[in-house]
């Protein structure tokens, strides 16, 4: 349980940096997601984190130590890999004890912690069985065993459900959420998928580039994404990326994959995106001019969402091809949009349009 | 502070591995330098130099000479014909194989398979007694057809010659191939009818090029075996037709150093570019197979449901499959059948048997029978051990984990030992023997130690298989898994000895008792090297051929190919046979 600081880190592959001027610092018992695209060089962060590969340039530090140069043994970080790597030829119990015999613990201390890790990890039932044996979710629950059996300084998670179905992720995701509570263990969570930093980070980093864009809490990264990219990466509904901006006699012009937008201001600052939250949409039951209003006309999809009185829907935008809104709406709005299958009008006030 | 310490702590740990490592690659380096790379230089040397000193004359009269040139075309030839049978041959077993599910079909597999891993000598006395002069062939076509014409001739033919090759190597075909039809996806066939592309283009543009390269490799290996064969050409062949193998063997006979290392030379580097092809396709093909789950279509080998024309096709599929199955099982059925039939009426049965456990001296042989039992088990026993101690090494050189954490890249020393191993796969058992010879026969101590020479030549020609065995096994382990291990807190030596020595424990058995199938039916180094008290049975076995009564020979090629039959029957308990190197 430390605090981690990365300093300065770079590192290559085949001749080409994937990793540069790279800065983090976790937070001591806190569980850091770490969210990046697929190859964006996250897995190798994690490599050099826990020793195996070694970095280019930078420094690791664990509390005030300085430990980029100590070997895989001496980090005491707990590693779990994004398939889950059990030792094939060992049972469950086996696999648990082996970084503790490598720890040298007495055979009584190993004993109770098996009873504690498999406790806290609900695997009792599993210790007698062979990794060939068990489901992937058990797997998981196995290989987080393991790591956590040592008392790491540091959890590192590589994508821990990509290989869970469906059904069980979120279970999982809650599950490794409530051990890393109990232990109090510093996590690095790696993923590419936003869902999971939403159900289970303390803050999440925004990495590409090969550095990390931004970093928060989830509410706060969704409230002011530093750019257009990261609020795509954040999963924010409504969405675009502003193609120019021509501002003139306290009006801003912006041009948007869907159409140009007018806004009574002058834009000072350079916005990368627009973003339109769906609950800022009016449906308007007649065709009719309002002139403060931004205007879209559209056709219903689909409903993606809904209880007795609130609903999301979809709605195709006639002028910008392939272009969609989801916007939020009640049961009155909803049976004026979906009642005549017709085009519907959307109204929008220019002060709800979000600059990125 | 606590920074230096620990930093002398990674370097005490990379060192451990580090030395670990170079440790490995001197002891590989040394092996290989004494007992092949300084011996296969004297060759060079012998072949360049004459008694007015060194030059290109002996060796180009050498390469010149029209017997030569035409046996060196010969050679090419029949290695050439016997790969072809062997294809036209092997490919319809080894589709019938993969296409056909059926009970018994892994051990009809395995069976046809013993050719291959039999000593040759064995294979020698095999057809001798089946399709030899006096040979059970040739006894039920005279029967037949009533007259003392003979149906075959093997002794001084080249169909002699062939017809053995084609029984040891058909096995090489079959195996190789059957992955590589189970490996076509069947739903790429269905897209491409989809497609609206016929069966023939289907299979031209679809399967072929799938099943290419596999084709491709497995004859190369077929190639090489028959382009370097010894024994058969030496008996069969009866002066009439020789191998280069052969030929380098008589001039070594003859005391003709600089012609037998000349032509050592040419065979040397037909061998290399043969084996840097193989290489290449070998490659290739692995490739291909990488990341496949879904293969060919199994159907149950069934006449149910089926219209007569399908009926008639696969009836004489069976048959020829059948026929295959006859063909590489008579000949050792023969010995065995043979071994218990007296010389004359009223004998023992028993009598071969109970002459080879004796320890009276058969004439012609040099020493008794129990000290070539001996030997062989001796020579083979001491050769899996070496060649096992050394193929780890080499997985461990070439596998070196390390390596991937600094920078990518292999140090220069390790790559050296992974082109280093490849010449000796590409030198024939002769040409072995013949450097060991040339190289330490000016010891004065060279024939009291002779053994060691044969033992070593035993692990050269053993090694590719071997680390082949323990790579295939390697190869499977998730490094993943060796990372975990070592941030789990293992050090090097437990991360072995807990993790890969356990998943690699049945490639190790493996190499290891093929490595004493493959010493204990070696004969073209034994056979060149070996002095009187040094023979082992292949040996013994082939000084009897020419002798009255077969019966003392077939009883001892019985034993043989019982411990070889044992020996490939725990090496399928225990994992697969590689047949490649």
């Amino acid at each position: 349980m430390v605090k981690v600081k990365i300093n300065n880190l770079s590192m290559k592959y085949e001749k080409k940096l994937i990793i540069e001027d790279f800065e983090l610092e976790i937070v001591d018992g806190e569980l850091l997601v770490l969210l990046g695209a697929s190859g964006c060089g996250k897995t190798s962060l994690l490599k050099i984190i826990a020793g195996i590969i070694e970095p280019e340039g930078g420094t690791i530090i664990f509390d005030e130590k300085d430990i980029t140069n100590y070997t895989p043994q001496k980090r005491k970080v707990g590693y779990v890999p994004q398939a889950q790597v059990l030792f094939p030829h060992m049972k469950v119990e086996q696999n648990i004890s082996f970084g503790l015999e490598a720890h040298k613990l007495s055979k009584e201390e190993i004993k109770e912690r098996i009873t504690w890790i498999a406790e806290i990890t609900q695997i009792q039932d599993l210790l007698d069985r062979f990794p060939s044996e068990i489901s992937g979710g058990q797997k998981q629950r196995v290989a987080l065993a393991r790591a956590l059996a040592i008392k790491p300084n540091l959890l590192l998670l590589d994508e821990p459900l990509s290989s869970i179905d469906a059904s069980g992720r979120e279970s999982l995701a809650l599950t490794i959420r409530r051990i890393q509570k109990e232990t109090g263990i510093t996590t690095l969570y790696v993923t590419h998928n936003q869902e999971e930093s939403r159900l289970i980070s303390d803050r999440v980093a925004l990495m590409y580039d090969g550095k990390i864009q931004q970093i928060g809490s989830v509410i706060e990264v969704d409230r002011t994404p530093r750019n257009y990219l990261i609020a795509k990466i954040m999963g924010s509904s409504n969405v675009w990326p502003v193609e120019y901006l021509e501002t003139e006699d306290g009006s801003s012009l912006v041009s948007t994959p869907i159409g140009l937008i007018t806004l009574p201001y002058e834009i000072k600052r350079k916005i990368t995106g627009i973003r339109i939250p769906p609950s800022s949409f009016k449906i308007v039951h007649d065709l009719s001019e309002d002139d403060k209003m931004i205007e879209f006309i559209g056709r219903i999809k689909s409903i993606i969402e809904k209880d007795d009185e609130n609903f999301r829907i979809v709605v195709d935008l006639k002028d910008a091809h392939l272009e969609y809104f989801k916007v939020d709406c009640n049961k009155e709005m909803l049976n004026i949009a979906s009642a005549a299958n017709k085009e519907l009008q959307l109204h929008v006030l220019p002060s709800e349009v979000i600059l990125i | 502070m606590h920074g230096s310490i620990q930093k002398k702590s990674r370097n005490f740990e990379g060192l451990s591995n580090k030395f670990i490592i170079s440790l490995s690659i001197i002891a590989l380096i040394s092996f290989l330098l004494a007992f092949f790379y300084i011996p296969i230089v004297r060759i060079f040397q012998t072949a360049l130099s004459s008694d007015s000193g060194t030059g290109f004359k002996v060796f180009w009269e050498t390469l010149s000479d029209p017997f030569n040139l035409k046996f060196l075309g010969f050679t090419l030839l029949q290695a050439f014909l016997s790969t072809i049978l062997c294809l036209l041959i092997g490919l319809p077993v080894g589709y019938f194989f993969a296409k056909y599910e059926f009970k018994g079909k892994k051990l009809i597999i395995n069976l046809l398979t013993i050719p291959f891993v039999l000593p040759p000598v064995i294979v020698l006395i095999g057809f001798t007694v089946t399709y030899g002069q006096g040979g059970w062939v040739n006894l039920l076509w005279q029967n037949i057809t009533n007259s003392s014409n003979v149906l075959i001739t093997i002794d001084g033919t080249v169909q002699g010659i062939i017809l053995a090759h084609v029984f040891y190597n058909l096995s090489v075909i079959i195996r190789l191939t059957i992955p590589a039809w189970q490996n076509i996806d069947n739903e790429q066939i269905e897209v491409s009818s989809t497609l609206g592309v016929g069966k023939g283009k289907t299979f031209q543009k679809i399967v072929f090029p799938q099943i290419k390269n596999a084709i491709i490799s497995s004859s190369l290996l077929v190639f090489i075996y028959t382009f370097n064969s010894f024994a058969i050409v030496m008996k069969l062949g009866n002066f009439n037709f020789y191998t280069l193998e052969v030929l380098i063997y008589e001039s070594f006979d003859l005391l003709k150093f600089s012609e037998g290392a000349s032509l050592a030379v040419i065979q040397l580097v037909i061998n290399s570019l043969v084996i840097i092809l193989y290489l290449v396709v070998e490659r290739k093909s692995r490739k291909m197979a990488e990341g496949k789950e879904k293969g060919l279509k199994t159907e149950r080998l069934t006449f149910k449901g089926k219209d007569w024309k399908s009926i008639v096709s696969l009836s004489l599929s069976i048959v020829f499959v059948f026929i295959v199955i006859i063909f590489s099982f008579a000949p050792i059925i023969a010995i065995i059948v043979k071994s218990f039939i007296p010389k004359s009426p009223g004998d023992s049965p028993f009598w071969g048997y109970s002459q080879i456990f004796t320890q009276q001296k058969i004439t012609p042989l040099n020493t008794n029978t129990i000290r070539l039992f001996g030997n062989t088990l001796l020579f083979a026993t001491v050769a899996a051990v070496i060649s096992l101690i050394l193929s780890v090494l080499i997985v461990f050189v070439l596998r070196n984990r390390y390596q991937s954490i600094k920078k990518y890249q292999r140090s220069i020393s390790e790559s050296l030992v992974s082109y280093l191993i490849i010449l000796p796969m590409a030198t024939s058992s002769i040409t072995l023997g013949l450097g060991l010879y040339l190289n330490y026969s000016g010891l004065n101590s060279y024939y009291n130690s002779v053994w060691i020479f044969i033992i070593m030549s035993h692990v050269l020609i053993s090694i590719p298989f071997v680390t082949r065995s323990i790579l295939v096994a390697y190869n499977r382990i998730d490094v993943e898994l060796l990372n975990v291990a070592s941030s789990l807190g293992a050090s090097r030596v437990m991360i072995f000895r807990k993790i890969e020595f356990p998943l690699i424990k049945r490639g190790i058995i493996v190499g290891g008792i093929f490595s004493f199938a493959i010493s204990l039916g070696e004969f073209g180094a034994t056979f060149l090297l070996a002095r009187a008290n040094y023979e082992t049975l292949s040996i013994g076995i082939y000084n009897l051929l020419g002798s009255q009564t077969l019966q003392i020979s077939t009883a001892m090629a019985s034993v043989l190919i019982l411990i070889t039959a044992l020996c490939f029957y725990l090496i399928n308990k225990f994992g697969d046979i590689e047949l490649k190197v």
